[in-house]
């Protein structure tokens, strides 16, 4: 008999019954292989665990779906969803994304970076050699000491990746300590629509804005999917499922978005809109309903404000002047405002792709709102938000304190009445007058694009030490031209990432992280009706080199900086047990069993919410009511101190756009855009995953073939892209369900994929990276939320690659 | 034979999402850029903006009367008695691709043996890793979408008739139901 280890294992089918007697794991159904077709049959002595982790696959320390690890011999082999966490469509389930099943590769990787390194050339160069743990610590703690003590601790910091636990809970706290308000978010986010949710129809707080998408999908009648790529970025999450269960039983479904994707083929109306004029569609589906009469009038007479003035508003802005803008037929723009005016109940699923990657954005999700609102759609059952109230967890855990009262008041923050921190901002993502802790996550938030450009504007000042963690600055914003200039002159960059990405180049001090499988330092709970889960992630697999958890840095450095006390003194079990105690469960027996379930045993079911609750949902709102004209921000202020926000919704456009600078059209005649998620990589990242890369394995851009022909394309093709920007390399590809005059592409290629000889490619001009492409003049962001436009115009030629 | 097994994919439900196929792969230990057993097929009908995708997930189709089992001479072909899958012997299959001449929907495909010569691979409803009975294939496990099914073929044709669909025609009747 082979060693057992703390976990589930068996040996051939004799132990089966064991394993499924030892708490956590469900039942092991699988036996060796007898034989027949098998492509890698174990020997019959393998050892074989079953070990549970959250599955990275969506993001580093993301726990939406429990899995269950098979180890082989010590060598993680298989993955699939735990039945027993209710991931996708409840207990039992035990499915997967595409990139799910293939998160073995992410440990196994051979570009995984395994030592810490030191920069030993100029920037950008590429010349490093290995140092140790502790001087790297010792490096970065006296860096930052000498930092605050010489331009303050505001010239530190964060750069944050799409929603990352690390960063937004230990990443904050240690800002918090040290002093620093420079929390540099995305802007490209769920968070920017959040914003302007809750700034037009309400809500209790920032993370509780009132909703527009169903909460009882199975009560809709008309679903207005909008920007919304779920079978891209969320297809186990539930939500996809739900969807086409919802259609089964008789809801319309409206998609709009440029491409026809996986769901868009399920929808009943599909709006192929230009991208980046989608404020304009918006404009003209309000002057529909409102110019047709088919709003709530009661509604609109007791809970909104400006409305009067909105309806003239929106009278410039008929179906005939959006549909020159938009590319769509005005009889299609029509008839989608009258169904979103008529059938009830009816929910708006506002996505990335209008939210937070136009620079008119924040108009864009407003309009959206007010839609929601006025057609009498806000708080009823199968309209906006109102989602059964879940009975109670049965394990109740607690966060990391931020230990936010840590941060430093200046003088202008108490002159100017603003949260702690606002006035020492380098680059306010929403204005600073607007963020309190109400309106903001976790504290007050720079914008990560001009957060970096203020290393070479030096306005209001630089930043002399930015962090990046998990986050690849030259494919995570726009014009990695700009990045590349202000990595180069920012006094100290560090990053920790498991692979070299293309910003390392410019790094002073590069730290290589264990993935999430390979350390035991986060759980998460999920609750349902059935009961409580509470799973913990095991260690799948030893840690490779020297790599060390993300967790575990902010630790170590904060015993560095003399921050040991606010970090548990190093201690990342203290840490865990802390969050732990009075939940039931304790870490020992937690990291034994993997996970547990605690079953509802009371009988408490989901219940209904309180329906049409206006007064309390309307509450934080200027006079209660929902913003026609918005009061709260209009007239004030904008993001970037440099002028006011309007009051009504305006549509700006993209940079460069057919209808809005035809001087720039007539050279540049297409527009592009791209994905923001796909279902084969997150974001940027997992181009090294053979199984993965071996269905995407050239940066490809989709174009219309009647398109293509004209230049002289084939399926398969390198092609140049040049907007006035800057100039790639895509490779085309046929897609019939793209308007003639769009393309869209995928971002982020840089890393290579060995095993199947594949390439990485560059970041800048040349390369492949399509935020070449796009503007990155602050000017033109969003005012309100800094939103960037991801469209542009670009011309196209055939290519030798 | 006792009752045949086989799939129901649902189209109504698939949006390409692709996890059939990777899961497929990682539980049989199918390296990459060699062969795939599940594949997600489109077909595109009518032109922008008149446009309609579909996509099917596919793999061996079990069929009632399986033209591969029919034409090879090793015998390393057969038709299980309990549930009508098709299944390969390694042991006899000299990678002569005759099957794979002889199949209509063009399933067969040919790995790399240890010690070297081709292996004629398939689809073998996960059999040879130990699915049970009443177990379900990887790839219907893992789909988000529960657009594919597996399990007897009358099961398969009542799921199916309840949205209208049919059993996959072909001369070697297929045991894949498709709605």
């Amino acid at each position: 008999m082979p060693e057992l280890t703390r976990r589930t294992f068996f040996k051939g089918a004799a132990a089966l019954g064991a394993a499924a007697l030892l708490g956590g794991c469900a039942p092991q159904k699988m036996k060796e292989s007898e034989g027949t077709n098998a492509a890698a049959p174990a020997a019959d002595d393998a050892v074989v665990e079953v070990k549970h982790a959250w599955c990275k696959m969506c993001g580093p320390a993301r726990t939406h779906c429990s899995t269950l690890c098979t180890v082989k011999d010590g060598r993680w082999v298989h993955v699939e969803g735990n039945p027993e966490a209710g991931n996708n469509f409840g207990r039992g389930s035990r499915t997967l994304c595409a990139k799910g099943n293939a998160a073995m590769h992410t440990v196994y990787s051979p570009t995984r970076l395994l030592y810490p390194m030191k920069r030993t050339g100029e920037k950008g160069e590429g010349k490093f050699e290995q140092i140790t743990w502790d001087q790297a610590l010792d490096e970065i703690a006296a860096k930052l000491k000498e930092q605050k003590e010489q331009y303050g601790p505001e010239s530190y910091a964060v750069l944050s990746p799409q929603f990352y636990a690390v960063l937004g809970s230990l990443g904050r706290r240690f800002l918090n300590v040290h002093g620093s308000p420079n929390y540099l978010h995305s802007a490209i986010c769920n968070s920017q629509r959040m914003f302007s949710r809750l700034v037009t129809i309400g809500g209790p707080e920032h993370a509780k804005a009132t909703d527009t998408a169903p909460g009882q999908l199975d009560k809709t009648k008309l679903l207005v999917v909008w920007g919304y790529n779920s079978e891209n970025s969320a297809v186990n999450q539930g939500n996809p499922y739900a969807r086409m269960n919802a259609k089964e039983g008789g809801m319309q479904i409206v998609d709009i978005r440029p491409m026809q994707e996986g769901l868009g083929a399920h929808a009943d109306h599909w709006l192929p809109v230009r991208p980046g004029t989608d404020t304009a569609l918006a404009l003209a589906f309000l002057n529909v309903i409102i110019g047709e009469d088919l709003y709530d009038h009661d509604f609109v007479e007791n809970w909104t404000t400006g409305f009067d003035e909105l309806a003239e508003h929106v009278k410039q802005f008929p179906p005939a002047w959006a549909a020159e803008i938009t590319g769509l037929p005005e009889e299609q723009i029509t008839e989608v405002a009258r169904l979103m005016g008529t059938v009830k109940p009816m929910g708006i699923n506002i996505g990335n792709g209008i939210g937070d990657q136009a620079n008119d954005g924040h108009w864009t999700v407003a309009c959206a709102c007010i839609i929601e609102a006025i057609t009498g759609n806000l708080g009823i059952a199968g309209g906006g938000g109102a989602g059964m109230v879940m009975p109670e967890p049965l394990i109740k855990t607690k966060g990391i304190d931020l230990l936010s009262d840590r941060l430093p008041e200046s003088e202008e923050d108490k002159a100017n009445g603003w949260m702690a921190g606002a006035s020492k901002l380098v680059a306010p993502e929403t204005p600073r007058w607007f963020q309190n802790m109400m309106t903001q996550e976790s504290g007050p938030t720079s914008a990560y694009n001009k957060g970096l450009q203020s290393i070479l504007t030096e306005d209001p000042y630089p930043l002399r030490f930015v962090f990046g963690q998990s986050s690849n600055p030259m494919s995570a914003t726009r014009q990695p031209k700009t990045i590349a200039e202000a990595l180069k002159k920012l006094d100290y960059y560090v990053v920790m990432d498991t692979a070299w990405n293309s910003s390392c180049d410019y790094a002073d001090i590069v730290l290589p992280a264990t993935t999430q499988y390979e350390s035991a330092d986060q759980f998460a709970t999920k609750n349902s009706p059935a009961g409580t889960f509470i799973g913990i992630n095991q260690v799948i697999s030893e840690p490779p080199g020297e790599t060390r958890s993300d967790w575990q840095y902010y630790l170590d450095l904060a015993v560095k900086m003399g921050y040991g006390a606010d970090f548990w003194d190093g201690d990342i079990d203290k840490m865990l047990s802390e969050q732990l105690d009075g939940s039931g469960v304790t870490l020992e027996e937690l990291r034994e069993k993997g996970y547990v379930f605690k079953e509802r045993t009371d009988g408490a079911k989901p219940t209904e919410p309180a329906y049409q609750d206006y007064e309390k949902m309307f509450a934080n709102l200027p006079g209660g009511k929902v913003q026609c004209v918005n009061e709260w921000i209009g007239g004030k202020p904008n993001a970037m101190d440099n002028g006011t926000i309007p009051s009504l919704p305006e549509y700006t456009g993209a940079p460069e756009s057919i209808v809005g600078t035809p001087d720039i059209a007539a050279e540049y005649p297409l527009v592009i855009s791209d994905v923001h998620a796909y279902r084969l990589c997150n974001h940027s990242y997992y181009h090294d995953v053979p199984y993965l890369r071996e269905l995407q394995p050239e940066p490809w851009v989709k174009i219309n073939p009647a398109t293509a022909k004209q230049y002289g394309i084939d399926d398969g093709d390198w092609m140049t892209v040049e907007s006035p920007h800057g100039s790639i390399k895509m490779v085309a590809r046929y897609f019939e369900a793209i308007a003639p005059d769009v393309l869209m592409t995928k971002r982020g290629w840089w890393e290579p994929c060995e095993e199947l000889g594949l390439p990485g490619y560059g970041a800048l001009d040349g390369g492949s990276e399509v935020n070449v492409l796009y503007d990155d003049n602050m000017e033109n962001f969003d005012g309100f939320t800094s939103a960037m436009a991801k469209q542009t115009l670009v011309k196209i030629s055939k290519s030798e690659g | 034979m006792a009752e045949q097994y086989g799939f129901y994919v649902d189209t109504s439900r698939c949006i390409k999402c692709w996890a059939c196929q990777i899961a497929c792969k990682q539980w049989h230990g199918i390296e990459a850029g060699t062969v795939s057993r599940r594949n997600v097929r489109e077909t595109v009908d009518g032109t922008f903006p008149n446009v309609k995708r579909m996509f099917e997930s596919l793999s061996c189709m079990h069929c009632d009367r399986p033209a591969c089992f029919a034409q090879c001479a090793q015998g390393a072909i057969s038709k299980r008695e309990e549930d009508g899958v098709v299944v390969v012997d390694d042991e006899k299959c000299i990678g002569c691709k005759t099957c794979s001449t002889a199949c209509p929907f063009d399933v067969p495909q040919f790995r790399e043996a240890e010690g070297g010569g081709l292996k004629m691979d398939k689809c073998d409803t996960c059999l040879s890793i130990g699915r049970t009975e009443e177990g379900e294939p990887h790839c219907v496990a893992s789909c988000p979408m529960q657009a594919l099914h597996f399990g007897p073929l009358s099961e398969m044709e009542t799921q199916a008739a309840e949205k209208g669909g049919a059993r996959m025609e072909g001369e070697t009747n297929p045991s894949v139901y498709v709605s």
